[in-house]
Formats: structure tokens, sequence, C-alpha cells
């Protein structure tokens, strides 16, 4: 075994690898706050990820490579004492990157998701299951979404709109206040890189500030799309996403009041 | 014929059992008056029949006779087919029978996904309904579940664990024998379930909706706990069977790799699996007894299920990938003519594993809308889990680094093993991070990585002991060129059709849907045309194991000049394994160790002759 060989493949590896995933771009369309961290932890994560993936390929084609023996079987090479810290060693690597991974991108992307500092993730303060006595304290603008099977139907009870088609204004913070008819539904939508299960006789909570105007003419991305299996029409429960600028929602919800 | 007559007596006693237990029993009490709904007809006529089942093939005439007084009736000594057509207690042949019933069920839940890619190939429904695809992926799902709980435990662990052990069978072999018999009643129902209207809710089975569907569902929900009844009985057979019939000399640390995973997978399969009984009981019972753990209308809670689910479920996939990772360091180390390298590490990371696994369920619930305070605990214990596993993969390369690799096809299979895992390994921390789950839950991203660690993982390092202990078990070789070809066929397709999975998951392809944004088509088109290749893959292996079993030439006791227990008796092995219980007297990979070796025979009356001395 040549080390030497070993940690120069893997350096190369590496490099190369690094130097692909540095750019990584490949996310479908991104419109709110929560998708930015979300996809800067994912990215976060391919560079982590990358210098450990290239270590194990590097020692697997070096292996197959320089290791392979001749004859059937081999004759056994001779043996050499395992050197006790090398397990050691590979140990407290391992749980180190375990617990910076945890750290980082774990509680800070958790945190930053949240819009809370770290040590409060573990208290629960912020979005998520609430009491309802608490409902509707946090958020510049509440949409209350309820699931039926198979459809969405979005309500804005400061406006007085009910509506199936998600518009919101872009810019603010939103806190939907999502529950279910029947069964269990999720509401997600893909732009906005989040989803909360939508349960009958439970009101979930999650909060979304849209940060770029689209539709979902423009990008199916954005659309709220159902994730949880809810029988026959799970995969075209699905409604239309529109974020516009504040005058344009304003104009929007005028428009529906009058109806 | 003959040979079958006692498995056609149980399907008979079965459907006489289904009848009366049934339809029968809901007539009469439906004319007292009393209501009988059809949903707890079948539940009653499915638990009759499967009882007038095991009576059918054996259980009555070799065992059950003695509770009552009566004279026990033995099988007729024959080494023919027969004996894998009744009940019968050597472990070899329950070891055949879990592994032939398992692929047969491994390769009709392929043609489901089959069904399912030719579906997806293009937006748009062509060949299903919907109804009928989230039926066809639902079957799919649980039959590769019960393929992945059972094809390893109980098809080459029972096959190879007591002759690793130097033991002449399992502990308990008539219990052994009813773990297995209770499955065909398992794929019967769950194929039956067709019948009824199918079901529609996954796997999983998340109430509401599984107490709200087709009747089809009750004889799932009969089925998993019947199979929840084998894996546990299994599991206690193999903790007491390892615990307690070793060798002399075979002492914990001496234990072949493959014996601590079996272990360390049985001790979960013990301790966990009652959660999904549990779970599915009080589904059940909402459904057929107007209970309310979960349904909705009558006050119950939902989310209380998928807690308790995975209480059982996430364990699960370690007691499927236990064993792998056991078989597939096994193979390494032969094959690459050295000692595994870690040993001791590699026990610890197996009870690191069974520990953790338990402390890391609500991951699978992140969206939810359980309680924020434990999201970030259960994201933190699960990442932990990379660290055994981080430990598993020192194994595996200090081996490969240290030795002459001998690159036959069971290697090929344990060095795919190593790149699929280590897939399936890193795409894990992208769903246990929140911040990154959010989006990728319930995705593409999470159908790709599960493919990744259970068949990327489990199935290529099943491959790869299929390979390995093939001409043990067969007394025949495989052919290796069709071998080395079904390696790279598969692991090519597999990794053709699983890795673009991810992308798709990523750019909002969610999971169990009959149809997807027709953006996505390019890509599903791919997807398809891969996993065709990989479905046509399995055809060469199909036709290997068939036909080198009938004509493949006659295998020596060692062909692969192993070092541990199972190679030092002839191919097959005789009923009683050994003639005298073998002395270990050394670790079991003693490979380019002067000196050294595993376990010495004393046969009766013979001389002391060395074995696996690995030279």
């Amino acid at each position: 075994m040549r080390p030497g060989a070993l940690v120069g493949w893997w350096a190369v590896l590496t490099a190369v690898l690094l130097g692909l995933f540095s750019g990584f771009r490949g996310f479908p369309a991104a419109a709110a706050r929560e998708a930015a961290v979300a996809d800067h932890a994912f990215r976060f994560l391919l560079l982590l990820a990358t210098p450990v993936f290239s270590l194990v390929v590097a020692v697997l084609t070096y292996s197959v490579v320089a290791r392979r023996g001749k004859g059937d079987p081999p004759e056994p090479p001779p043996y050499v004492p395992e050197h006790p810290w090398v397990a050691r060693a590979w140990f407290a690597a391992t749980a180190a990157l375990a617990a910076y991974v945890i750290y980082n991108p774990g509680l800070v992307g958790l945190a930053e998701m949240r819009g809370v500092p770290v040590s409060a993730v573990w208290t629960g303060a912020s979005s998520g299951v609430r009491l309802a006595s608490l409902a509707g304290a946090d958020g510049d603008l509440v949409v209350r979404v309820r699931a039926s099977r198979w459809l969405w139907q979005f309500e804005y009870p400061d406006q007085q709109v009910t509506s199936r088609e998600l518009v919101l204004p872009v810019g603010r913070r939103v806190r939907f206040e999502v529950t279910s008819a029947d069964i269990v539904h999720s509401f997600w939508v893909p732009a906005f890189r989040t989803k909360i299960d939508a349960v009958p006789n439970l009101t979930t909570f999650l909060h979304v500030t849209p940060t770029r105007t689209g539709s979902f003419e423009q990008t199916v991305d954005l659309r709220v799309q159902c994730a949880e299996l809810c029988g026959v029409g799970h995969a075209i429960m699905a409604a239309p996403v529109r974020v516009v600028e504040p005058e344009a929602f304003d104009a929007w919800v005028a428009q529906q009041g009058r109806r | 014929m003959r040979a079958l007559v006692p498995v056609l007596k149980g399907l008979g006693y079965g459907v006489v059992g289904y009848v009366l237990g049934g339809p029968a029993l809901g007539a009469a009490v439906r004319a007292t008056g009393v209501e009988f709904p059809f949903d707890l007809e079948l539940v009653t006529g499915s638990l009759v029949g499967t009882v007038g089942w095991l009576a059918g093939v054996g259980v009555w005439e070799v065992w059950a006779r003695g509770w009552f007084g009566l004279p026990l009736r033995s099988w007729p000594e024959e080494e023919g087919v027969a004996r894998y057509f009744r009940f019968t207690t050597d472990h070899k042949v329950i070891g055949i029978q879990y592994l032939v019933t398992f692929l047969g069920l491994l390769f009709l839940g392929g043609a489901l996904a089959m069904l399912m890619r030719w579906e997806l190939m293009r937006p748009g429904m062509q060949l299903l309904t919907m109804n009928g695809f989230n039926q066809v992926m639902s079957l799919h799902g649980i039959l590769m579940i019960a393929v992945a709980v059972a094809v390893f435990l109980g098809g080459l662990g029972n096959y190879c664990v007591p002759l690793m052990i130097g033991a002449h069978d399992m502990a308990f072999p008539r219990v052994n024998a009813l773990s297995y018999w209770l499955t065909p009643p398992v794929a019967i129902l769950l194929l039956a379930s067709l019948l009824v209207g199918g079901w529609d809710s996954g796997w999983t089975a998340y109430p509401p909706l599984s107490e709200v569907n087709a009747p089809g569902q009750v004889l799932m929900m009969v089925a998993v706990v019947l199979f929840g009844l084998s894996s546990i009985l299994g599991g206690i057979n193999f903790l007491v069977t390892i615990a307690r019939m070793r060798a002399p000399g075979l002492t914990w640390s001496r234990l072949p790799i493959f014996v601590w995973s079996v272990f360390a997978a049985s001790l979960l399969s013990f301790v966990v699996t009652q959660y999904l009984a549990a779970s599915l009981l009080m589904a059940l019972l909402d459904r057929v007894a107007g209970m309310s753990y979960f349904h909705f209308a009558r006050g119950g809670t939902p989310v209380v299920y998928q807690q308790l689910f995975w209480f059982y479920s996430h364990p699960a996939v370690y007691i499927m990938i236990l064993p792998a990772f056991g078989a597939a360091l096994e193979v390494l180390t032969h094959f690459a003519r050295t000692p595994l390298y870690a040993y001791r590490w590699v026990v610890g990371a197996f009870l690191g594993i069974v520990g953790l696994s338990a402390i890391v369920w609500a991951h699978h619930n992140f969206t939810s809308g359980m309680p924020d305070w434990m999201h970030a605990p259960m994201m933190a214990t699960t990442e932990a889990i990379s660290v055994p596993t981080g430990l598993v993969f020192l194994a595996a390369l200090g081996t490969l680094v240290r030795g002459r690799l001998w690159l036959r096809t069971p290697m090929l299979f344990a060095l795919g093993w190593v790149w699929n895992f280590l897939i399936g390994g890193i795409t894990g921390i992208f769903n246990a991070d929140v911040a990154t789950d959010l989006h990728l839950h319930d995705t593409y991203f999470v159908v790709s990585h599960f493919h990744y660690t259970i068949m990327g993982g489990e199935i290529f390092a099943l491959l790869a002991a299929v390979y390995y202990w093939y001409p043990k078990i067969t007394g025949r070789m495989y052919d290796e060129r069709l071998g080395r070809l079904h390696f790279w066929w598969t692991f090519l397709a597999f990794n053709a059709t699983f890795l673009p999975m991810f992308w798709v998951g990523l750019h909002g392809m969610n999971r169990r849907i009959a149809d997807y944004p027709a953006p996505l088509g390019g890509l599903n088109w791919w997807i398809s045309l891969a996993a065709f290749a990989l479905g046509a893959s399995f055809l060469v292996f199909l036709y290997n194991f068939v036909v080198s079993w009938v004509r493949g030439p006659r295998a020596e006791a060692n062909p692969w000049q192993a070092s541990t227990l199972e190679w030092q008796v002839p191919s097959p092995p005789p009923v009683d394994n050994f003639p005298a219980p073998p002395v270990v007297v050394g670790g079991p990979y003693g490979y380019g160790i002067p000196g050294a070796r595993h376990a010495a025979f004393g046969a009766a009356g013979g001389s002391e002759e060395a074995c696996g001395t690995a030279s």
C-alpha cells in the first residue's frame, strides 16, 4: 500500500468534485426567504459531504486497481497488526464532523428557517403547532388553509376573502394556519421549500415570507401541492400560487370583495 | 405432485377456516340481530383461515397432536424436494423456503415497480387509473418491506447462522418452522386484498385514510400483524441460538461478523416489532370496533399513529440493513484475503446502531405538526447514526486497502454495496437536516434515498451473499460469467434509475403520485427506461440461479477457501451439519497470520483435523 498515492488521488477527486458542486445551482425556482435558507443548507451539506464521498471512492478505486490479487484465490498478504490509533482517529473525526453538521447547517439552518436565534430552537417558540390562543400574533398576513379531498381553499380572514388560488403580496411575512376537513394532507409549495401537514382536528402553522413575484403560469414550482398520500386525487391535488406586488394584492382583494 | 399435498391441504383448510370464521360466523351473528360489519368478517375469517392453513401444512400432524395427548406423526425421512413443501424443522430447509419465497416476492414487487414506471414514463394517465396506481404503489411498498425484513434474516440467517456457529440447528426448530409458515398467509392476504377493493394508503397506512378506504385495507392490517408475529418469533430464535448454541471455544469475540449482525438485527426485531403490531391493531380496532384512537370524527388523534408507527418502522430499516452490513463485510474480508479490519469497532457500531435507531423515529414527522422542540433532538440523534455507520465503512475500507482482492461475483456485489450505501448514507443527512427536509420530505429525493440504502445497500449485499453461499446451499456452482454480467448490468441500471430521482425530487416531484407536472416529463422518461433495464437485469440472475441449481457443476466443500465453519462441511451440508461439534480455537478470519486457525474438528472416533487454516 502506498499512502502517498492514495492521499493524492483523494485530493484530486475532492478538488474536482468541490469544483463541480461549489457552483451548484440545480434548484427549482425560489420565491421565499425560506427557500434561500433551505438552498443554502443544501449546498453547504453538499460541500461538507464531498471530501467524505471522495475519500470512500478514492479508497474503493485505489484498492480495486492497486490491491487486486493474482490467483484463484490470491495468496493472502502477510498480516500487519492494526494500528490502534487509526480507528480511534476515524471515530473522533467522524464524531466531530457529525457534531458540526448537527450544529451547522442543522441547528443554524433550523433557527434561520424559523427566524429565531439558535438558542431558541429547543423551545418551540416560533412556528409549528401552537396553542390556538396565541394564534394570529406573529404574521403580517394570515391565510387560513383548508384542505379537503382533493382541493385547497384559502381564506384571508382580515381581508374577508376566500379563494381557490393562493395570492400573496411580496415581502410580507405570511402566517398559514392549516387544517383539514377530512384526512391528512400536506401543504407544500416547492418554490417556498417548506411544507406542513394539514391534519383534521388540529391547526398547524407555517411561516413564509415571499421574496420574489411570479406565478404558476411562469413556473410549476409556484403551486400548492398535496404532499401526503390522500387517495385517488392525491397527485392532482394542487392549486396555483401567485406572488404579486403589494398594490396588485390590494387590487386583487378589492376585486374579490366585489364578487 | 404428492410433494404438494401438505400445501394443498393447508390451502383447503385455510379456505374452510376463512368461510367458517368469516362469512358463516357473520351470517350467524347477524341472524341474532347483532351488527357484524364486513370489515370484521374479514378479520375473523383471515385469522381462522390462517389457523387452518397452519394445521394443514403440518402443525397439527407433527406438533399440535402432542398437546392433546395424541401420538405425533412424523414425515417420512427423505432428502427430496417434498421437504420444502411442508412443516419441517431443519434450519437449512427453512432457510431455503424463506429465500425462495421472498425472492419470488421480490420479483413480484419488481414487476409492480415496472407497472408504476410505465405509468410514470409520460405525464398524464396512460396505463392505470389513479386509484389503480395507488393500489399498485401500496402493494409494491408492503411487499418490498416484507422482502427486505425477511429475506436476509429468514433466508440466509436461517441457513448460515447455525452452520457458522457450529450448531446442529436453531434453538427452537418448530418455532422456526412456524415463523416461516406464517409468511405465506401474509402474502396471500396482501394479494387477496385486491379482491375486496384493494387499499391505497401506501405501506405506512396512515389513518384517517386507512380507516375510511376500501376493505382491502383490513386484510393488509391483519397481514402485517401476522408478519410481525413471525418476525418476533424469528428474533427470539436467533437471539437464543446465538447466545446459547455456539460451539465450544466460539467466544463472542470470535463470532463471524455476519452472525453478530444477525444478533443485532434480531435484538431490534424482538424489541420493536410490537409497536408496529400495536399501531396497526389500534387502527384496525378504530375500523371494526368503533374505537377512537386515531379516528378524527370520534375525537381521535391521527398524528399519534405516525409516532407509534415509526417507533417500529425506523428501527425496522436497521433490521433490514444490519444483516446486509454483516454479509457485505463477511464477503469483503474473505475476498480480500485478510482479516476484517477494526472487528471490535464494527461490533460496537452494530450495537450502537441498535441503540440509536430507537431514538430517531420522529425525523419522519418533521412536517407532521408535532411539537417544535422535537425537531432539534431528533435531527441530532439521526445525524449521530452516521458515526457508527462510519465505522462500518472504516472496516470495509481498511479491509480492502490491506487485502489482495479476488474479484469474483460476490466481491463485485460487495464493492457495489460500498458505492451504493455511500450515496444512500450521505443523502440521509439531507433528509435528517430540518432546513432541507421540510422541502425534501415526501418527495422523490426520499424515494431515491431509501432505494439507495435498501435496494442498493441491502439487496446488493443480499446478492453478494447469495452468490457467496450459493455453492454451499445448492451444492452447485453458479455461472461466473453470467454472475459478472448480472453485476455490471444491475449496478449501472440501478444508478441510472435512482440518481436522477434525487433531481426530480428536489425539483418538486412528490412521492406516491400517479401523475406529475409536465416539465418533469423528460427525466421521468429516462428513469423509466433505466428502470426497465434494471428489471430486466434480474432475469439474468433468475436464469443463473435456477439453471445452475439444476445443471451447474458440483461444488466442492470450500470453493472460496474461506476460513469460517460453514465451509468446513460438505456442500450442501448433511442434515445434522457437523459429525461432532467443532472446537473453535481462534478468530474467524486468520488470513495471512502464520499458524492461525479458526477451528478443529474432533470427528467422532477420528483424529483431530485442522480446518479453516486459510493459507
